[in-house]
């Protein structure tokens, strides 16, 4: 079988069913099992006719960025999909409204704009969708429809799709969605000619683990309630809101609460209530939210105790740009906050690690009484695969607790210095376990002192936590070549998968080239950097900030000059741009 | 002379025992100024938790920064001495994680009049199952005697040398306009008041707001000075009805302080009922 790798777009008015026919597109193409990877773009500001975009890149292969460069181009709106043909393929479709409700002014049509070389199918979605519900509302269907018809899909199928997703609404809802399409299907059969080559009639073979499509913003919170999570105090804010949403749904099923507080530094301050009373807890944020919470970062560290926090990025700096993705909070993430302040940050790469970066954070939090950050970005967040049903975390994982015993318990000493940095915390209902913590340093009992040796002492203390946690963390993956790499890559976050892709297509091209990423971005797993960068000739760190912050990071580990690749642009990194910037360095 | 001073001691020392004030102290001895009226209010929390027979491991403490933030370090009991202004909301996420804890949150008139103001309308709404002791001695202490958002006009202090040009804050008025289901005052130089005041408080299922007129013996030689505030509280007649809200405001209002509960409201669900109703 030949692989199939495809970009289909569709664009339109917020309003027009945009973003709900490609979520049944998704649907349908991970039901006959493609890999999909979506993005859902939507007005960044609240008008009513602002542009939405389903992006959805699908393929037999294993993929890992939602693709540059579009396929087929649906355009329910004219006047906004022009501007989606700046990344059509030469030889890409477009499938338009050829009697749109309102009448094009001239230069308006989208036909005028195209290429040559780019193919257009008209079709009249208005009037078909008048005549299958009698009104225009189903204009989305009947352009699903017509794709079935142009490109081999299996139409009865589709079908099933679209009366699962309405399962839930009145019939006539059903009704007017499946005419619609099936009158758009039937209109493209009888008068389209096919002058294309694009048909995608089957993906890969089965997979037998169950597989979802979920979002990386979805995954966290199933993460978090697989985790047993108790309490979510959060205040809105995009890319991060939808978490909460989330949970204030499955948190009431499972006995716990979301609580929506007055700001962020009361989220915060909930957390660390609850992780004090030891429940699991977090919040989730975006840059301005997570640098009011700056100085309970600090006391999660200082008093010992649990918080997770979530920042789903936003371009920054200051409320920056909501809707689109950026890598510009790792400075703010490793180093946010006054003092000395060891903390976890863990970026996942991919919703899979979304998951599993969550799950994680948990673990790590409670055992180790401190905070971890979960950095994600825009991107990440919205981004929408089919995957393998994640793994739960295990028994050893959900009771990562390290209580005091009971001889511990008859003259109990919180904060008693260990070899690993970490003193047996005990809850409260625990008799003779009481204790006070606090922010100001403090000896083992928690008394407050600030004599030099002691800070120094407790300082060690703090910082050896998360070099005993090293063992404990999943190790960086290295991908490719393990010898003579003529370009290593580190990469971190949402970027990774534009690396891994890249780094695939120039070892096809007969180069060497590997990538370094780690779910846990700080502390830095020196032992693996060290070997990567050995074997590397030249070394390349893509990101999505300005200022190279995680260059900037690296280079006080390894102490050699490293090449950058640094975009602000808000889109996700492309692999194409990677694989230039990896061309370049082998040809220089 | 000496005798009787010996008997004196002697009778307070069983008193003590007596009344098992030492069951929820640490050995920790208060770093406060001699004199503090923070001495009586914690003698009075303490006594009102032997009285209540609470376990010492069942109490849960989040308190700010000040003086009044350094009370859960001189008790034994699940204590967290947070960040200036930030009791509430870390007391807040004890109560929502373990409802069977009887949790309280310390105050300073800077913690929460000032700096943490903004949680005092959302608790009181969300009517969370806490306590607020708000420790107010209407100046910074900690920071050595600059004004708080209690002073009052024209006071001078250590930041307003030619007189504190912003108007104090009323704290019970506020907490009743913001719908705290338990508002009460109290006065630090009277324990016994204060107990059976902050007893009604802590079995209140509901958010209870406290607000206790202490003096700063050290940094405020002119407003809340023991002479001052026992010259101006008043204890609330008998007969008030405090599930009156409007005679509450109205006494709230008064230039006299009065003390006592000045309402207290039974028929609004806590946060936690009211998410088990649903
Ligand atoms: C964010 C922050 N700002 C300033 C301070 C310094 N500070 C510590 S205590 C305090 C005022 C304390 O006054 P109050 O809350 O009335 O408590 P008191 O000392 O009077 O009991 C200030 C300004 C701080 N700890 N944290
Ligand atoms: S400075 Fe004032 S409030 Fe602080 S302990 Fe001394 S008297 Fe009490
Ligand atoms: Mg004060």
């Amino acid at each position: 079988m030949s692989n199939t790798d495809i970009v289909l777009e569709i664009c339109g008015s917020a309003g027009e069913g945009t973003i709900s026919s490609g979520e049944i597109f998704n649907r349908y193409i991970s039901s006959i099992d493609f890999e999909i990877m979506s993005f859902d773009t939507y007005p960044s500001e609240i008008r009513g006719f602002g542009k939405c975009v389903a992006h959805s890149r699908f393929s037999t292969q294993k993929i890992f960025t939602p693709g540059k460069y579009t396929d087929i181009l649906i355009a329910l709106n004219d006047a906004h999909s022009i501007s989606q043909l700046g990344h059509l393929k030469d030889t890409g479709v477009v499938i338009y409204d050829s009697k749109p409700p309102k009448y094009h002014e001239e230069d308006k049509s989208i036909v005028g704009w195209m290429e040559p070389g780019m193919i257009s199918y008209g079709i009249p979605f208005n009037d078909l969708a008048q005549k299958a519900a009698g009104n225009s509302r189903g204009r989305n269907m009947v352009a699903l429809g017509a794709v079935c018809a142009l490109f081999g899909v299996d139409h009865e199928e589709f079908k099933n799709t679209i009366i699962q997703r309405y399962a839930k609404k009145k019939q006539i809802v059903i009704d007017n969605n499946v005419n619609s399409f099936v009158e758009g299907y039937n209109w493209a059969n009888d008068n389209l000619t096919k002058i294309d080559s694009i048909s995608f009639k089957k993906g890969k073979n089965k997979n037998e683990k169950e597989s979802i499509i979920i979002n990386g913003n979805q995954a966290v919170a199933k993460a978090a309630i697989d985790s047993e999570l108790h309490l979510y105090a959060g205040y809105p804010i995009t890319p991060a809101t939808k978490i909460m949403e989330i949970l204030s749904h499955e948190l009431p099923k499972k006995n716990g609460i979301m609580l929506q507080t007055e700001d962020e530094i009361s989220a915060i301050g909930n957390v660390l209530g609850a992780g004090f009373a030891g429940k699991r807890s977090m919040t989730a944020t975006s840059g301005p939210g997570f640098a009011l919470m700056t100085e309970f970062m600090g006391l999660s560290v200082m008093a010992q105790i649990p918080a997770v926090i979530v920042n789903s990025q936003r371009g920054g700096p200051s409320t920056g740009l909501p809707t689109k993705t950026e890598q510009s909070d790792f400075n703010a993430a490793v180093n946010g906050g006054t003092g000395d302040l060891p903390r976890f940050v863990i970026a996942p790469a991919s919703v899979e690690e979304c998951y599993d970066g969550t799950t994680l954070a948990f673990y790590l939090a409670e055992k180790y009484q401190t905070l971890v950050v979960i950095l994600l970005d825009f991107f990440l967040s919205n981004s929408i695969r089919n995957i393998d049903e994640p793994t739960p975390p295990t028994e050893k994982m959900l009771n990562s607790n390290i209580a005091p015993n009971e001889k511990e318990l008859k003259d109990y000493v919180r904060f008693k210095e260990t070899k690993t940095g970490v003193s047996p915390r005990s809850i409260p209902g625990t008799p003779n376990g009481m204790y006070t913590t606090t922010g100001l340093e403090n000896n083992e009992r928690g008394k407050p002192q600030y004599d030099g040796k002691l800070h120094t002492k407790m300082s060690d203390m703090r910082y050896r936590k998360l070099n005993s946690a090293l063992n404990d963390v999943p190790k960086p993956k290295w991908t490719g070549p393990k010898k003579d790499i003529d370009v290593g890559i580190l990469s971190w976050g949402s970027s990774a998968g534009a690396a891994y892709e890249a780094a695939t297509i120039a070892n096809k091209n007969g180069h060497r080239v590997a990538v370094l990423s780690s779910l846990v971005v700080f502390p830095v797993n020196e032992v693996d950097l060290t070997k990567f960068c050995n074997e590397s000739k030249q070394i390349l760190i893509p990101e999505l900030n300005y200022s190279g912050q995680y260059a900037n990071f690296i280079a006080s580990y390894i102490n050699r000059p490293v090449e950058r690749l640094n975009m602000v642009s808000g889109l996700p990194m492309a692999s194409e741009d990677v694989l230039s910037k990896i061309d370049e360095m082998i040809a220089s | 002379m000496d005798n009787f001073k010996i008997n004196y001691i002697d009778e307070m020392l069983d008193d003590v025992e007596k009344k098992d004030f030492l069951k929820y102290r640490t050995g920790e001895l208060p770093t406060w100024c001699p004199g503090c009226g923070y001495f009586g209010i914690t003698q009075s929390i303490v006594q009102s938790c032997n009285e209540l027979n609470l376990k010492n491991e069942d109490i849960c403490v989040a308190s700010g920064i000040g003086c009044a933030g350094r009370f859960p370090v001189f008790m034994d009991v699940y204590g967290f001495h947070t960040l200036h202004g930030r009791s509430v909301p870390v007391a807040s996420g004890m109560k929502l994680a373990r409802e069977e804890l009887t949790v309280f949150a310390i105050a300073g008139d800077g913690d929460i009049m000032g700096i943490g103001g903004g949680h005092l309308p959302h608790i009181a709404r969300k009517n969370i199952d806490i306590t607020l002791f708000l420790f107010d001695n209407s100046i910074y202490g900690l920071t050595k005697g600059q004004s708080s958002s209690t002073t009052p006009f024209e006071q001078t202090t250590n930041s307003h040398p030619f007189g504190n040009p912003d108007q104090p804050l009323k704290p019970v008025s506020l907490a009743l306009s913001y719908g705290a289901t338990f508002v009460a005052r109290a006065f630090a130089g009277n324990v016994d008041q204060m107990t059976a005041i902050f007893k009604k408080g802590i079995t209140h299922k509901g958010f209870s707001f406290i607000h206790i007129l202490t003096p700063c013996v050290t940094f405020d030689k002119v407003n809340y000075t023991w002479k001052n505030l026992k010259a101006n509280v008043e204890e609330i007649y008998d007969e008030f009805d405090h599930t009156n809200h409007t005679e509450a405001m109205r006494i709230a209002e008064k230039s006299r302080l009065y003390t006592g509960i000045f309402y207290h409201r039974y028929d609004v669900p806590s946060y936690q009922d009211y998410l088990k109703q649903k």
